[in-house]
């Protein structure tokens, strides 16, 4: 009994250092500076600890840049997934007749491959002033194609749960669809509202083959991540990767809580 | 022609008011995905020199391009072997975290780390792993073994470390899905099985995996259609050249070449491809 439970332990702490290693690997080389990045053999952890890869990073243009145009796509693409798919949501929720067909389509679009549509969409934006567009707006209606296969199903779960008899209640009390909808159906989505918010967020933050064909200068983070990681930017790179693992962080931290009371749950059907 | 049955208590059936409600969608996905996947076709079947179409002349281009041939190939094993790594080293660790032991929750939480880091995020830490110079070889070379080359271009290897790389980031959605279905097996009949003296392998092979069919199908048909269309992983480990698939393969025709019907004639056939693979998802949706 006892060898069995050495051997458990030693399976455990495998495990577990294989899967803390990518990040501790990652936090590892954004506190070291280059030179001791290049040096062999590697280090584990750093010797001459500094911040000068983030302090180098506030003085790139580019970075700046990069990271207001992935947060305004991020942001856009929640807002235009939520506009498109709450409607769509709640009246596959009431309606089977509508959410079959409506499901099925949605499902291609989530397995469709983005190489196969990024690159007819990089075609047509050329010609629409849409392809490398300075805000990205080009990139945010790429996303949103990812948006809405995700917001769609949660929300949907998320007004399965309402009963029916609410809506009816408040329209005998006189108030309009649209009435009842706003405020008694969408005030209890809440839940979902935040889950779908959070899973679009992080979807279009770490998206990546879009973004590398779309906006080919005027670049995202995860294009500009990977062009400095390939020209060879160890400690840039580690920090601009540092730094977009920041939104999956708070929204951990910040809304951990709201999304264990079960607003996850309904989607996991 | 609806003027009539704007009463309240009618809402059921209305369908103006349904068409207003999905048009804002269908309309989007008319114009960016239906569109642009027919304008995929229409590129890939024209000529780009000529402009003819319909025309085979990006077909036959690729045709004899050796790299387009490596990306097939790629495309088809790729997918298989990191599917069926995934499953097997997800299903090893979801029956060892379904055990009891304490801080078995950390350690469930410790697994999921890999694929809550931005793919993007956790490719660049494995380009500076497998590195020549980097961690991986320093790991060997700490223990006193040799350096090895772990992503030279058209190597074994190399195929073998995508491979890896994509297992590392992904088997945690795997082990999710397996453990889940894995919990939701009475523990009496896993009792009864034990008490009737089957060991751990016949347990396994005639009561757990018989059970865990449903999930086990399901993670294999999702992660199939999400692996052929593996893009990042060989172009940030690789790459264009190292180990092709015809995501990059179109990628670089697009972006290194300009050659757009090249470009567009790949996408599609992987296009096809993928559509054709996610009729039987479809259909399991019907069934259920």
């Amino acid at each position: 009994m006892k060898r069995r439970s050495a051997l458990l332990l030693a399976i455990a702490l495998a495990v577990a250092a294989i899967d803390l290693l990518p990040l501790g690997l990652l936090l590892k080389q954004a506190f070291t500076p280059d030179r001791e990045s290049f040096a062999w053999p590697p280090t584990w952890w750093p010797h001459e600890p500094t911040v000068q890869n983030f302090t180098a990073l506030a003085s790139t243009i580019e970075l700046g840049d990069g990271l207001w145009r992935s947060l305004l796509v991020t942001i856009l693409t929640v807002a235009s997934s939520f506009v498109l798919t709450l409607p769509a949501a709640w009246l596959a929720a009431r309606q089977p007749r509508v959410d079959r067909p409506l499901d099925g389509v949605l499902i291609v679009a989530r397995l469709f491959p983005s190489l196969a549509l990024a690159v007819p969409l990089a075609a047509l934006f050329v010609y629409a002033g849409l392809y490398n567009h300075p805000a990205g707006l080009g990139l945010w209606l790429a996303h949103t194609l990812l948006g809405i296969p995700v917001a769609f199903l949660i929300l949907r779960s998320g007004f399965r749960a309402v009963p029916l008899e609410l809506e009816e209640a408040a329209w005998l009390d006189g108030a309009s669809s649209f009435g009842a909808f706003w405020c008694i159906s969408l005030p209890l989505v809440r839940p979902s509202l935040a889950a779908a918010a959070i899973l679009v967020f992080l979807l279009s933050w770490d998206e990546f083959a879009y973004a590398v064909l779309l906006q080919v200068t005027n670049r995202s983070l995860p294009p500009l991540l990977y062009y400095l990681a390939v020209f060879g930017y160890p400690g840039l790179a580690s920090a601009v990767a540092a730094l977009m693992l920041v939104p999956a962080l708070c929204i951990l931290l910040v809304l951990e809580p709201a999304l264990r009371s079960g607003g996850l749950t309904g989607s996991s059907r | 022609m609806n003027a009539k049955r704007t009463d309240g208590r009618q809402r059921q059936h209305r369908r103006p008011l349904a068409v207003l409600l999905l048009a804002p969608l269908l309309l989007y996905l008319a114009l960016f995905l239906a569109f642009p996947a027919a304008y995929a076709v229409k590129l890939a079947f024209t000529d780009s020199l000529t402009g003819a179409f319909p025309s085979l002349a990006n077909f036959r281009d690729v045709w004899g391009d050796a790299l387009f041939w490596r990306a097939l190939i790629n495309n088809i094993f790729l997918p298989l072997c990191s599917v069926l790594v995934e499953l097997v080293l997800g299903l090893a660790l979801a029956l060892f975290l379904a055990a009891r032991f304490r801080g078995r929750r950390l350690l469930r939480a410790i697994v999921v780390v890999p694929f809550a880091l931005p793919e993007i995020v956790f490719l660049t830490i494995m380009r500076y792993v497998f590195a020549p110079r980097g961690y991986a070889n320093g790991a060997l070379a700490a223990v006193g073994l040799p350096p090895v080359e772990w992503l030279l271009p058209g190597h074994a290897l190399t195929f073998a470390t995508v491979v890896l790389v994509d297992a590392w980031h992904v088997t945690p959605v795997v082990f999710l899905m397996l453990l889940a279905a894995l919990t939701a097996i009475p523990e009496g009949t896993l009792e009864a099985a034990k008490l009737d003296g089957a060991h751990f392998w016949p347990r396994l092979r005639f009561i757990i995996l018989p059970l865990l069919w449903p999930a086990l199908a399901a993670a294999v048909l999702l992660r199939g259609v999400d692996a052929l269309r593996i893009f990042a992983t060989p172009l940030v480990l690789t790459g264009v050249e190292g180990v092709p698939v015809l995501s990059t393969y179109a990628y670089h025709q697009w972006s290194d070449y300009g050659n757009d019907g090249a470009a567009a004639a790949a996408s599609t056939l992987l296009a096809v491809v993928s559509v054709l693979l996610t009729i039987p998802l479809l259909q399991r949706r019907v069934a259920a």
